[in-house]
């Protein structure tokens, strides 16, 4: 009998050995262990098999059996690698990628938006106003009276009505203080419109972030601390920063303000940035004139404001050197910004 | 305005300052360096040398082979390639390293294979006006190996931006008792020659408007003889980019910038004395020299005489038939001070504006007016009668009382009193014993503390000042929130492959074929400028779409080949046909065309159709079912309104067929344009999660055949009336048309939606679901055409 079986076994591992692949392999099995397989009917002659032999033919078996399935499963794990291994040749990673389409935030998103952070860590909130604007917002109120030679009419854009695109954001200080009481801290990001021919340095509706506080304790030192963090924020901890004695009719004292910055392929030079000064008590009375409660009592409130061009910031950061490439959203320009 | 250095160097001593420590200090001045521009020889490297020998270049007709002394202690050999020169002539040579005009570097070369160290220079090689052909021959005695630079006059031009609030710096000498106040230098200008004046005679001077001209002089002088200026004086002109014109002209001017004091010389023979100074009638004509006719209002002052003939628009500029010509014999010489506003109106009125108007509207030093007389008089050199007045000068500036407590709370207590007091008196303050501060004629914008206390921290400089970092709490505004709301949609629409645009929001008439505003627009709702600078803007947009469209026939013809755009931003419109005026308000426009995709071997290209348009809306608002509801546009094809559940977001449609052609889009052009307020409100809306299914549906099929021109939209209006509480969702999973007539007649198609069963508390029954089918199939067999397939 243990030849019978002995042949039995090496005839199935022979058919084993043969299956090329999962279904031969699946025939292989019930050929052997299914239900009319070789080795199952050998088992079933245990019953004829006299007492004393019974052990050891059940042992024989067993090994049988046990070398059979060790051999299935071996097979089949080398088919399934075989399987695996086609699966998987053939692929050229070095293929280019599917097409998806990308997309970008514009760069000046991104430098409003990074100034913008910046300047709510330090406690600052959004305010905005109108783009078209009256004489008195955007001229009289900020200490520039009618015959005052800093208002600049030429480059300004009327309506008919009389009114005007706003030449500055600071016309959202005025707006913002009429409505509300100090401690104001507010930045307005926003578009600002001079009549000025476009060119690779001009645009005629351009962008700009203005900021301002007013409370009681508002000082020079607040000014030049908060001023000088935003820049070294937005340029780099170490960047030198000078503030330039200038004028602005509703400041007083006024800066400008430039940042030592080197731009690709030139030496490090100083760039202005941004001007600001103190609130002048003039702004604040006509304020008061309008608000008539005094709020803004120039005896007991102080200011700092300040505003920068972020087409400009932009440029730098960036360095554009054609302003317009902002405006003609040439996708290969704005690929770039992805 | 432009300042020579050797100008003001007759004024202030400058010597052993470089360009860039007199640039700085006009800087710390408040006053802008715009430009320098260097006149003359700027290099040191260019030397005298002597030429000691020229022999033939062997491998070159035109060029000789030098031998110069350029006082090395040996002689140097350079290539050269002028015939003008003989040996022992002393001409320029540019040594190594020299830089000459227009960024060029001097080098050691090898010209046709012979050494050449340097190069001998021509006179405009080297930055001076340009001479005979070839070297420029120096005088022979001058000294071997001196720089050129030295035998030749140089100057720096500095082009300066002062602020309307100093016209003191309006002038050299102005500009130099700055600079010596900042510098705590002498100033080492000649006196003005003595003044001397009488009140004039009604019959010289008549003043009938003080108010506006408060004190006029003239001087009558005799026996003029206009010609060319003197070379000193012309020299000073040229200096500063001036033209000389004659004499009397270019005294006149030269005093202006020398003092700050505008002088105008009429033509004696020519008024018919006295002087009026007096309004314009209402509609009065004034031809102004430069020939140009304006229609005055009496609130211009104007220069005129007996006859009533308008001399000069005072302040502003000489009329055209009262000024010195070449004739003229006998002058009028005019030095006046004139009230600032008054002069700044009539120069806006009349567009008119000059060097004169320019000082008088930022307000002139009065106590300047006869100085500048007395100096124009000294140098024209002829016989000169009294200067006579009229008016009075303005009183001198209030006193100004300077608020100590404030000003140390401003500088963070970072200079002494003594200090701050040092400053005000180095700018020519005076400290009463009342305690206020004496201002000085010239410093008329000195009129509060906070003026006071700005000259302070100027001269103290921010420098000097501590950083305070200190910040006040405040809430969080409305407009932050749109603004976050805006940065949440632009990032989603970058993230769906879109790139965001920014367009100039003023447009041409003919863009207003591309609007698409939400609400459409009446006449009078266009805003226009009232004077554009050009055609192209012209006008408020009412709508982002031309600008987009613009960008997008921008990159088309770049050989874009898909193009996915948006911009947010305000628009611009009056309501009502012009009935409420000027309204702002935030807008998202979106455009694609285009392949839908960017090219690649593992897809077919495809043109972006109006689907992959919905798509990107969807995306946008994914917790919200966007649909399109047909409604006509003019000027565009498929035009409909987004919906957002049953709110209407904004509008879409494609380009008209025509305008594409017009515009050469190969392939169509789908245009959205949102209400970005709605917008905001719907991604910001927060709602309480929904509990997940705890047991599982069932979904069944149906795939139906109805006419072509049945909207989807019906299906979808027939399934909204369902009232089967275990149907959850549907979806239409396939479309089917075949233009043949072959598989399905071409006018009709079929259409497969997928149904989703479930009850929230138990596992359905199939009996369940079937009977819950069964009755939707019932309900959509009532839309007309369809059958099931």
């Amino acid at each position: 009998m243990n030849e019978q079986i002995a042949s039995i076994q090496s005839a199935a591992l022979e058919l084993i050995a043969a299956a090329s692949d999962e279904r031969s392999l699946d025939d292989a099995r019930v050929a052997v262990l299914g239900k009319k397989g070789t080795l199952s009917l050998a088992g079933a002659l245990i019953k004829d098999i006299p007492n004393e032999e019974k052990a050891a033919f059940g042992q024989s078996l067993n090994s049988a059996r046990t070398a059979i399935t060790a051999a299935l499963e071996e097979k089949q794990n080398a088919l399934q690698a075989i399987a695996d291994a086609a699966a998987l040749s053939g692929i050229d990673l070095t293929l280019p990628a599917r097409a998806h389409p990308t997309g970008s935030l514009h760069p000046l998103t991104l430098i409003r938006d990074e100034a913008i952070q910046i300047l709510r860590r330090m406690g600052f909130a959004l305010a905005d106003g109108p783009e078209i604007e009256d004489e008195y917002h955007c001229f009289d109120a900020l200490n520039t009276p009618a015959d005052h030679p800093a208002r600049n009419e030429k480059d300004t854009f009327y309506f008919n009505s009389g009114k005007l695109l706003r030449t500055h954001t600071s016309s959202v200080q005025i707006r913002t203080m009429e409505s509300s009481t100090p401690p104001i801290r507010i930045i307005a990001p926003g578009s600002a419109y001079r009549r000025d021919e476009i060119d690779a340095t001009h645009l005629s509706v351009f962008n700009q972030l203005e900021g301002l506080f007013v409370d009681t304790d508002v000082t020079l030192p607040d000014l030049k601390g908060t001023l000088e963090y935003f820049l070294r924020e937005m340029f780099g901890t170490s960047t030198e920063v000078r503030f330039r004695p200038h004028f602005f009719p509703f400041t007083e004292p006024s800066f400008e303000i430039d940042v030592k910055l080197q731009i690709k392929g030139q030496a490090p030079r100083w760039i202005e940035v941004a001007g600001c000064g103190m609130v002048d008590p003039a702004v604040f009375e006509s304020i008061n004139a309008t608000r008539k409660d005094n709020a803004l009592d120039p005896g007991k409130v102080t200011g700092f404001a300040f505003g920068m061009g972020l087409d400009r910031l932009a440029m730098i950061r960036w360095g554009i050197k054609d302003i317009r490439l902002l405006i003609e959203n040439d996708v290969r320009f704005l690929k770039q910004f992805a | 305005m432009n300042i020579s250095l050797n100008w003001l160097s007759t004024h202030l001593d400058l010597s052993g300052k470089s360009i860039s420590e007199i640039s700085d200090l006009f800087t710390f001045a408040g006053v802008e360096v715009e430009g320098i521009v260097t006149k003359g020889i700027a290099s040191e490297k260019i030397v005298v040398a002597q030429i000691m020998e020229a022999v033939q270049h062997p491998d070159a007709d035109k060029l000789k082979v030098t031998q110069v002394d350029a006082g090395e202690g040996q002689l140097r050999q350079i290539v050269c390639g002028a015939k003008n020169y003989k040996v022992g002539d002393k001409v320029p040579c540019c040594l190594p390293g020299a830089q000459l005009p227009g960024g060029f570097s001097i080098g050691e070369t090898k010209m046709r294979g012979v050494e050449s160290k340097g190069m001998l220079a021509a006179a405009e090689e080297i930055g001076l006006p340009k001479g005979e052909d070839g070297l420029l021959i120096l005088p022979a005695d001058s000294p071997i190996g001196v720089p050129v630079k030295s035998l030749f006059d140089s100057d720096t031009l500095l082009e300066l931006e002062v602020t309307p609030n100093r016209p003191d710096l309006l002038s050299r000498r102005g500009m130099a008792r700055e600079l010596a106040t900042l510098l705590k230098t002498p100033l080492i200008s000649e006196k003005l020659p003595e003044t001397s004046a009488s009140a004039a005679s009604p019959d010289f001077i008549r003043l009938e408007a003080a108010d506006a001209c408060p004190f006029y002089s003239a001087t009558r002088i005799d026996g003029v003889k206009v010609g060319e200026s003197p070379a000193w004086l012309k020299d000073r002109l040229a200096s500063i980019g001036l033209r000389p014109i004659n004499n009397l002209v270019d005294i006149t001017n030269f005093v202006l910038h020398e003092t700050g004091q505008p002088l105008h010389a009429f033509d004696a023979a020519k008024v018919t004395l006295p002087l009026v100074i007096r309004h314009a009638k209402d509609g009065e004509p004034f031809t102004a020299l430069d020939e140009s006719v304006h229609t005055l209002t009496p609130d211009d002052l104007l220069i005129s005489d007996a006859s009533g003939a308008a001399l000069a628009l005072a302040g502003i500029m000489g009329g055209l038939d009262s000024g010195v010509t070449e004739s003229t014999s006998s002058i009028l010489l005019e030095a006046a001070y004139f009230a600032p506003s008054g002069i700044r109106r009539s120069s806006r009125r009349t567009a008119l504006s000059s060097d004169s108007s320019y000082r008088y509207e930022r307000g002139a030093d009065p106590q300047a007016v006869l100085p500048a007389a007395a100096l124009a008089i000294s140098l024209i050199e002829s016989n000169a009668t009294a200067t006579q007045t009229a008016g009075e000068l303005p009183s001198p500036p209030s006193p100004v009382a300077l608020d100590l407590g404030k000003l140390h709370h401003l500088l963070g207590d970072s200079i002494s009193t003594e200090a701050a007091e040092e400053i005000l008196t180095r700018l020519g303050l005076a400290k009463h014993p009342d305690s206020k501060w004496a201002i000085p004629s010239f410093r008329q914008d000195l009129t509060r503390h906070i003026d006071l206390a700005e000259e302070i921290t100027r001269v103290h400089g921010l420098a000097n000042v501590p950083s305070r970092l200190r910040a006040t709490f405040v809430p969080t505004s409305d407009v932050d929130a749109a603004y976050d709301a805006d940065m949440i949609l632009r990032r989603r629409l970058a993230a769906l492959g879109l790139y965001e645009c920014q367009t100039i929001k003023l447009i041409s008439e003919t863009q207003l074929a591309d609007i698409l505003p939400l609400r459409p627009m009446q006449d009078g709702d266009v805003i226009r400028v009232k004077s554009p600078l050009s055609e192209d803007h012209a006008i408020m947009r009412p709508s982002i779409i031309p600008g987009l469209v613009a960008s997008a026939e921008r990159n088309a013809r770049q050989q874009a080949k898909s193009i996915r755009l948006f911009e947010m931003g305000r628009v611009f419109r009056n309501a009502g046909g012009g009935k409420a005026l000027d309204q702002e308000s935030d807008s998202l426009a979106i455009l694609i065309t285009g392949h839908s995709n960017p090219s690649s071997w593992a897809a077919k290209d495809r043109p972006a159709d109006l689907y992959d348009a919905k798509a990107i809306f969807s995306a946008l608002l994914p917790n919200q079912t966007i649909s399109l509801k047909p409604k006509d546009r003019e000027n565009f094809a498929l035009g409909a309104e987004i919906k957002a559940e049953d709110q209407t977001i904004g509008v879409f449609a494609r380009l008209s067929l025509q305008r594409e052609r017009d515009l050469d889009f190969t392939s169509p052009v789908f245009v959205a344009e949102m209400d970005l307020g709605k917008l905001r409100k719907l991604i910001s809306s927060k709602s309480q999660v929904e509990d997940l299914p705890q047991f599982p549906g069932s979904s069944r099929d149906a795939a139906m055949e109805l006419p072509l021109a049945t909207a989807n939209a019906e299906i979808e209006a027939t399934l909204a009336k369902a009232k089967e509480p275990l149907l959850v969702s549907y979806e239409c999973f396939d479309l089917f048309t075949d233009p043949t007539g072959v598989k399905i007649p071409a006018d009709r198609k079929s259409i497969a939606y997928r149904f989703q069963y479930r009850a929230t508390e138990r596992t359905l029954k199939a009996e369940e679901v079937d009977l819950a089918h069964k009755g939707i199939l019932e309900l959509l067999r009532t839309t007309d055409g369809l059958v099931f397939r």
